[in-house]
């Protein structure tokens, strides 16, 4: 399952698990979201390439208006899917400490 | 032993997959570090049938332990022969704005098993994906 919601100061947490089953959810909610975001990605388990798909997809509409999203807590798993897809050099991440 | 289960060509399938994976990593004591390898893959391999496959046949999956790690096998049938060993590689150092989403989840898959393999009996229209994992 997954749980994508407004945080504190504004922070987009989700938390589960991001996969093709769960995409279209993720991509109703940050289609709502406007300038620099922050994505606390402490509680995100498991990521697929739909995962990337939204998240490659927002990235390239906040960008165009000059915002832009930024990856926190970002676990091993999803940091090695990061890396393999180049995404790496297209999004501020910040690991788990 | 090899722990095999059917899932229907859905989207909403894929929770009792992973439930399913999870179970047999438990049951065939793979090591837990391999699972989101494991997830990944078989997730991508599923949901290409899901997407692509245009069949109403349950897809059959398969996993056994092997020494070090796992073997998975995916097997669809009603299919078209894609070869999804052979599936174009995209270009993951493009800048931001030539990057499209869609098409990353075969490559990825490539890179984080060890071995890939696919078969295609022509009869049946039948697909066999299957994968290995170790610890290095």
């Amino acid at each position: 399952m997954l749980k994508i919601e407004f945080g504190s100061q504004g922070i987009v947490v989700v938390e589960g698990r991001l996969d093709a089953a769960q995409a279209a959810t993720a991509q109703a909610f940050l289609d709502g979201v406007s300038g620099s975001v922050v994505l606390d990605c402490s509680a995100l388990e498991y990521l697929s390439s739909a995962g990337l798909g939204v998240l490659l997809k927002t990235q390239k509409r906040l960008k165009v208006a000059s915002g832009g999203l930024r990856l926190t807590g970002v676990n091993r798993h999803v940091h090695d899917i990061f890396r393999y897809a180049g995404f790496d050099q297209i999004f501020d991440i910040a690991p788990a400490p | 032993m090899t722990l095999t289960r059917a899932f229907p060509p859905r989207f909403d399938a894929l929770a009792d997959l992973v439930a399913f994976t999870a179970a047999a990593f438990e049951q065939k004591g793979i090591d837990r570090s391999l699972l989101t390898v494991a997830d990944f893959a078989l997730e991508e391999l599923f949901t290409n049938v899901v997407k692509y496959g245009h069949t109403d046949a349950a897809v059959h999956v398969e996993l056994r332990a092997i020494p070090g790690g796992f073997e998975a096998c995916l097997t669809a049938d009603g299919v078209a022969d894609f070869d999804v060993t052979r599936a174009p590689a995209l270009d993951t150092h493009l800048p931001l704005e030539q990057r499209q989403p869609g098409g990353l989840g075969l490559q990825l898959t490539r890179q984080m098993v060890d071995s890939i393999e696919y078969d295609y009996q022509d009869t049946q229209r039948r697909s066999r994906v299957t994968f290995r994992k170790t610890l290095v």
